[in-house]
């Protein structure tokens, strides 16, 4: 599904990722840990095409396509949702608006019918119900007033609305209870899927508790230093990253 | 003779004044301030950033079409509508015994105001010296909540016209005063007298072609527990020039002011807004939108002052501007001229670009950067929307 070879990407003019490699096939659930800088975001943020974040060098192929020739929102309507760290706000328009403009905005690049008020209004209540959420979210302005929480949560909602085929956690599980982390977690878990795969970006262990990784990666100083499965996050929670340096 | 005051003089020479003496002679003490007075001009505040030079051009009309309403409510239903033409006013229906409409050179003089115009406002002086038209709307004690339209449709796009309305609401009344430009080239004056308890949602919407123009000098006047909304949408033109002046005239009337300015081509616009706290424990809140496009200019500005011992006074200022292109200009400036000593006060203003952030957040679900753009300048007009 997407196959990143050898990038190096600078963020503005500051090199972070030098020389990451990575191959994630259908179905599967890769988790992305490391110290602070070490580049984490800035591949989330390359993969989903952010301004200012620009690869010199490498290729990133995403089911058959130059990902990185692409517009963001054209990455988008090929499959690819980054779950943003910090989500920002939109005033004025709400949730169920900007959500329909979006699903119908992908469905038009894709050739396909947009969906009517009614269909999506079905479609949004039952996503809602299933992932446990309220539906209060759908009538307030994006991310306007809501808690950092709500915030995250609401990334996910909208991951389950647009059901992509990568879909890129960045730190989702930052500034989360506990309960809010289990909501957060079984609606991921909901989405998990033999054609649809995840990239989590996490700096703690505890969210690799509620969804279960098939690979744990070290990212440092910008690229995977090393790979394992869960245990290698387990392991960093009881060592952290000290290591790195011996 | 040369220049703006020597051809209002001359126009006004050579009216037909068959009007009371009382009148004639309000006119001629204008016809004297204006005599004393320059024409305006850039080292005046008011017009600093204006096009003075547009008041005298007469711009080809083209093809070209005006822009689209940032409001929702565009073609909401009036109770009443009073259409001003080049004949005169028209009504939609028969006043109720509570609603009074005539035309304004009809007023009494005893309902006549006298408006503090100078050398800053001397464009809405000349409205005292050349209006000829324009309604008098008198909304008694026992009136019912009321909506009405006043729609300026004048055949001569060329001609400028000069309006004058004074609308007096009586004490308790809840209406809704609705000022919208079908064609024209208008300098119009409005003043709002609101009586103790009453509460008025004015809403001023201008929506003008690349090559109209428009000044307006609007007055409202706060009795105790007045409130008083105020929703102006300003788009397009080839100058619009718009002074508010708000006087609190009682204690706990609370003045709201939302403004959307978006301007676009060549545009040049002007949004005024000047808050008058001379009693204590009234609140005003002003919240200006405006987002420049390819050569346009806007220049907002809200100043609030409160007099000596006009204490308890609460007052907001938030303008906020977004250009969007290099050439576009946007001056703006929350002032505040206090003398009173406890009073809560906060301004800010702020110019820039759409927020690359959020336009990076919309097109990371699919939306194509020009739908961003829209739904992000969409977004921030709301912000303004105050009814």
């Amino acid at each position: 599904m997407l196959k990143i070879n050898d990038v190096y990407a600078k963020a503005g003019d500051k090199e972070i990722l030098k020389g990451l490699s990575l191959e994630v096939k259908p179905g599967e659930v890769h988790a992305i840990m490391g110290p602070n800088g070490a580049g984490k975001s800035t591949l989330g943020n390359l993969l989903a095409g952010m301004p200012h974040v620009e690869a010199t060098q490498g290729s990133v192929d995403f089911l058959g396509k130059d990902l990185l020739d692409l517009e963001p929102e054209e990455r988008a309507a090929e499959g690819v949702f980054l779950a943003f760290q910090y989500p920002v706000e939109i005033p004025g328009v709400n949730n169920m608006y900007f959500l329909r403009t979006a699903l119908n905005a992908q469905r038009k690049y894709r050739g396909e019918e947009p969906m009517d008020s009614a269909q999506f209004l079905r479609m949004v209540k039952q996503k809602i119900k299933d992932m446990n959420m309220r539906d209060d979210l759908l009538k307030r302005p994006v991310n306007v007033g809501f808690s950092g929480g709500e915030k995250k949560r609401n990334e996910v909602f909208q991951m389950g609305v647009l059901e992509p085929k990568l879909a890129i956690l960045d730190e989702t599980d930052s500034g989360l209870d506990i309960d809010a982390l289990k909501i957060v977690s079984d609606g991921v878990n909901q989405l998990r899927s033999p054609d649809r795969s995840f990239i989590i970006i996490t700096h703690y262990q505890r969210l690799l508790d509620h969804i279960e990784p098939d690979f744990v990666h070290v990212l440092a100083d910008g690229k995977i230093v090393k790979s394992g499965t869960k245990k290698l996050a387990l392991e960093l929670e009881e060592q952290g990253y000290g290591w790195l340096n011996q | 003779m040369a220049g703006l005051i020597n051809n209002w003089l001359e126009q006004a020479e050579q009216q037909n004044s068959a009007e009371p003496a009382w009148l004639q002679n309000k006119r001629q003490q204008a016809f004297s301030q204006l005599e004393s007075l320059q024409d305006p001009n850039r080292k005046l505040e008011f017009w600093r950033y204006a096009d003075v030079g547009r008041l005298t051009q007469v711009i080809d009309a083209g093809t070209e079409s005006r822009p689209e309403s940032a409001l929702p409510s565009g073609n909401e239903e009036h109770d009443l509508v009073v259409r001003i033409t080049d004949s005169g006013f028209e009504l939609s229906a028969q006043c109720p015994d509570w609603l009074v409409i005539k035309n304004i050179n009809e007023l009494d003089e005893e309902l006549w105001a006298d408006l503090s115009f100078d050398q800053e406002t001397v464009v809405n002086l000349a409205n005292v010296v050349l209006f000829d038209t324009g309604v008098c709307i008198e909304i008694s004690k026992t009136a019912k909540p009321v909506s009405i339209l006043i729609d300026y449709q004048f055949a001569e796009s060329n001609k400028w016209q000069y309006l004058r309305n004074q609308i007096q609401l009586a004490e308790g009344v809840h209406a809704k005063i609705t000022e919208r430009l079908h064609s024209g080239r208008l300098n119009v004056v409005n003043l709002f007298q609101v009586a103790n308890q009453t509460e008025l949602l004015r809403m001023q919407d201008f929506i003008l072609s690349s090559t109209e123009q428009l000044v307006s000098f609007n007055q409202f006047d706060l009795n105790s527990e007045a409130s008083v909304t105020n929703m102006s949408q300003h788009l397009g033109g080839a100058l619009q020039h718009h002074l508010h002046r708000v006087n609190f005239n009682g204690q706990q009337a609370k003045y709201t002011s939302g403004s959307i300015n978006k301007s676009y081509n060549n545009n040049n616009i002007v949004d005024l807004i000047e808050v008058n706290h001379h009693h204590k424990n009234n609140q005003s809140e002003v919240t200006h939108r405006s987002i420049a496009k390819d050569k346009s200019q806007i220049f907002n500005n809200a100043k609030a002052m409160v007099a000596p011992g006009a204490d308890q006074s609460e007052i907001e200022q938030d303008l906020k501007n977004i250009l969007l292109s290099e050439d576009a200009k946007i001056f703006s400036k929350p002032e505040l001229e206090v003398y009173a000593d406890e009073v809560v006060a906060a301004h800010g203003s702020t110019i820039g670009a759409l927020d690359e952030q959020s336009l990076f957040y919309l097109q990371s679900r699919g939306i194509a950067i020009e739908q961003a753009r829209e739904i992000m300048i969409e977004s921030f007009e709301q912000e303004a929307i105050v009814c």
